[in-house]
């Protein structure tokens, strides 16, 4: 039997196919803050400690937070990873694209679960960068990307809803 | 002791294991399964759960005795065995696939 | 019809080729059955207890002449013959090979037809009135918002991976045909815009849809649909599958706060870039125009002269036929509730009959209704006897719609794999109790309900009398309900009297209704309003056989 995608150590992805180097730690809770290093603060701590801080930092998004009490900090903020424990647990997308629409411009990493089944959804709702379970990531991406030339909605990508794309076909 | 049960990969249907360590050892008829003692029927149930190029959510039927299953599983058990029960009795169902009765 | 273009194909054809790979990966052993489930559960396949089954979209269960022939090609080709409707406007075929499967959805794609929303934790196939666009009472056709939706809704990049799935129903008649209250969205089109009804469903713990706002426009449905649906994928359960459905939700927060957090939602949401405008939902809407109605001559008494000379006829008008908004044509529905076969089947043949049927005197479309019947839903009074006689050479003339036989039956333990308790060989056994045609019109209306566990797909919930297999102890056992009702006044039914094995059943349900025609106050008194007037208690007694 050959390997199956999902046991292969995950890589770092970004949404138009480039393998990226991780040079973000999440930190532990009683460890200290270094300044402008590359950390990734829990989302609690982010929101205790944000205000007091200098720099930029990453923060974790766990699927039960409410990003939107992210959003004084924002400026303080390079990178959010948002956290998929399981799959199935689809409110990281709702996370990602309430980042987006308040117009939050840094990387949004999805970690977790990540499979490349998920991808085109992830890259619809404003997930630019994946740690992603996958014996070719860039492979995944592209494939991801292949699969719709066309949407029916818009989301946080470029993609016009078809809706859009049928109003310019007439002129309308 | 216990029978050996999964639904075939390629077309879904019900299968029951009867010997040998391919396929062609599956029955569509359940009265040709194996009776297993436990020990050999958890170890089978190992080897076909990694077999999942042929096969689908292989388990373990409890029988009480050779022809009986445990009341639990009976319903169920007995219309994956015989097909579905419409139109007619699961009996009749066996009958006409000349089957014999199952449990 | 609507009818696809460039874009809905290309999106049908680039989700089979994604499923084609998917399948190819399967069996090729890349895909473990781990991994290959939730994406075969995302494309209406599931494995059931005997094969795997394909359950195949009727978008608000529209369908035409060609789209019927192909199921016919489907249930011939590739399945044993036959298929079965669904509760939920759709179709599902039980014997299906995996690797069938690309095929039958390029077969599919051939006329607009796909396995998208049938299946997964995702906004399922929205549902609405079998009769719209046709009937009497009709404020507005829900069929242009129902693809309005179907389009937004598919492939939700957001609302893909919800708590549980979802499930939309429209009505846009006085009548609720459409069942919104047992919806997890309700959508009452008025003529001031949406009443949205959320939180209604079946399952373990049934409720009732609470109205949360009045006047929704019809160009901003779409963004409040989906504020609504992301306050539920926020925050519905993940805990606990049997509380993730938004009903858990709605009433853990109240329906006040719930449509508090919507609307805070809704007003944060890029409206414009979500909302389709005007100009999209006056092209949706062109697809649905009155059919090109052809005058024929209706002749009022060759009418009565052939209903006089063939009784069966005369019944199957008085029982079948649905007013129309013209006075010289009906909707017929044609049952799949004959006695003692399988309640919502059709066989290939008959399928291939009722697509004939459509093109020589329905104008070419067809709807599949919840209740697992297939409507005609305009065919002139004058081709009213011939259509009849046709219908009875298939087996397809039962007179029985809306009457006790007429039964929504869930496929149960026979198919399902989640199911506790076989359903069918019960409708089947209540049908054949039930045949005698003056006893059933004597009864009049009454709709039974058989769900084979829990879950309820066969709404057993909101049946007249309902009734619900559970497991006792390795035995099918029966619990009857009563007095729910799924149309606009929607209640749900109560457990009544002790259960009993499938063999009770039948004559518990013949004392209950006997008691009934005791007591009803005359034939205009239905079942459900004398167990409205009366408290179902008062029929608990004949549930079970006197001591």
């Amino acid at each position: 039997m050959s390997l199956l995608n999902s046991s292969h150590e995950p890589k770092l992805v970004t949404a138009d196919g480039t393998l990226i180097p991780d040079g973000w730690r999440l930190l532990a809770d009683d460890e200290t803050v270094g300044v402008d290093e590359p950390n990734v603060l829990g989302f609690d701590r982010a929101l205790a400690e944000l205000d007091g801080l200098n720099g930029k930092y990453g923060v974790r998004v766990n699927p039960a937070d409410d990003v939107r009490k992210l959003l004084p900090f924002i400026d303080k903020i390079a990178l959010i990873e948002v956290a998929f424990p399981g799959y199935r647990d689809g409110r990281g997308y709702s996370t990602a694209r309430i980042l987006r629409e308040e117009g939050f411009t840094g990387p949004i990493r999805a970690v977790g679960d990540v499979l490349r089944d998920q991808l085109l959804y992830m890259i619809r709702v404003g997930f630019d960068e994946f740690l992603v379970k996958d014996a070719d990531p860039q492979g995944a991406i592209a494939h991801a990307k292949s699969l719709f030339d066309y949407a029916y909605q818009s989301a946080a990508d470029d993609l016009k809803p078809v809706w859009q794309l049928r109003q310019e076909a007439t002129g309308a | 002791m216990k029978l050996l049960t999964a639904n075939r990969l390629t077309d879904g249907l019900v299968l029951w294991y009867r010997d040998g360590d391919d396929l062609s050892g599956w029955t569509e008829n359940a009265v040709d399964a194996a009776r297993l003692d436990d020990e050999a029927a958890t170890a089978l149930l190992d080897v076909w759960k990694a077999r999942e190029t042929l096969l689908v959510a292989p388990y373990l039927v409890p029988l009480v005795d050779d022809h009986t299953l445990v009341k639990r599983e009976y319903v169920r058990e007995f219309v994956r065995a015989n097909g579905p029960t419409i139109g007619q009795t699961a009996l009749d169902t066996a009958k006409l696939q000349n089957r014999g009765e199952v449990f | 019809m609507y009818v696809y273009d460039q874009f809905d194909h290309a999106v049908v054809a680039a989700r089979n080729a994604e499923f084609k790979d998917q399948v190819a990966r399967r069996l090729a052993g890349e895909l473990s059955e781990d991994q290959f489930k939730p994406l075969r559960l995302m494309n209406g396949l599931y494995l059931q207890l005997h094969a795997y089954m394909l359950r195949i979209a009727v978008p608000y269960g529209v369908l035409s002449s060609a789209q019927m022939r192909t199921f016919a090609h489907i249930a011939r080709t590739y399945d044993r013959d036959f298929g079965h409707f669904t509760t939920r406007q759709n179709i599902q075929f039980n014997w299906i090979k995996l690797a069938d499967t690309p095929q039958i959805l390029e077969d599919l794609a051939k006329v607009e037809m796909h396995a998208i929303q049938t299946s997964g934790n995702c906004i399922r196939n929205t549902t609405t009135d079998q009769f719209a666009g046709a009937a009497k009472d009709e404020i507005d056709d829900p069929r242009p918002w129902a693809e309005l939706i179907r389009q937004w809704s598919t492939f939700h990049p957001e609302f893909t991976f919800l708590p549980r799935k979802f499930k939309i129903a429209i009505t846009g008649a006085t009548r609720d045909r459409a069942a919104i209250r047992v919806h997890d969205i309700g959508l009452q089109l008025t003529a001031n815009g949406f009443d949205v009804y959320v939180g209604g469903g079946m399952g373990r713990t049934p409720h009732l849809g609470h109205l949360i706002k009045s006047g929704v426009p019809g160009e901003k449905l779409l963004s409040y649909l989906e504020a609504a649906l992301r306050v539920y994928n926020r925050y519905g359960r993940r805990d606990n599958i049997y509380k993730a459905r938004i009903k858990i939700l709605v009433s853990a927060l109240g329906p006040q706060e719930y449509a508090r957090q919507v609307e805070e939602e809704w007003a944060s949401l890029d409206q414009a870039k979500i909302d389709a405008p005007y100009a999209e939902i006056a092209r949706i809407k062109s697809f649905f125009p009155e059919p090109d109605y052809t005058a024929k001559a209706f002749d009022a008494a060759a009418l009565d002269r052939a209903k006089a000379a063939d009784p069966g006829f005369a019944r199957w008008v008085r029982n079948n036929t649905l007013a129309h908004r013209r006075d010289d044509h009906v909707s017929v529905t044609i049952s799949l509730k004959p006695t003692g076969l399988p309640p919502g089947d059709a066989s290939s043949e008959q399928m291939d009959v009722m697509a004939d049927l459509a093109d020589d005197y329905g104008y070419a479309e067809l709807r599949v209704s919840h209740e697992q019947n297939v409507i005609l839903p305009h065919v002139a009074k004058a081709d009213l006897y011939d259509l009849y006689q046709r219908l009875d050479k298939t087996g397809l003339s039962s007179a029985n719609v809306g009457k006790i036989t007429d039964m929504i039956a869930c496929p149960g333990l026979d198919y399902c794999s989640l199911a506790n308790a076989r359903s069918i060989p019960l409708a089947q056994d209540i049908s054949k109790r039930f045949e005698d045609a003056g006893y059933t019109d004597k009864i009049g209306d009454l709709q039974i309900k058989i769900s084979g566990c829990i879950n309820a797909c066969g709404h057993h919930h909101v049946g007249h009398i309902g009734i619900l297999g559970v497991d006792k102890q390795g035995e099918e056992f029966y619990q009857i309900l009563l007095g729910g009702r799924a149309d606009e006044q929607a209640a749900l039914g109560a457990i009544t009297g002790k259960g009993m094995p499938a063999e009770a059943v039948p004559a518990a349900i013949e004392r209950v209704v006997n008691l009934y025609l005791e007591l009803r106050t005359d034939e205009s008194e239905r079942f459900i309003d004398t167990v409205g007037r009366l408290g179902r208690e008062a029929f608990a007694g004949a549930l079970h056989e006197p001591a």
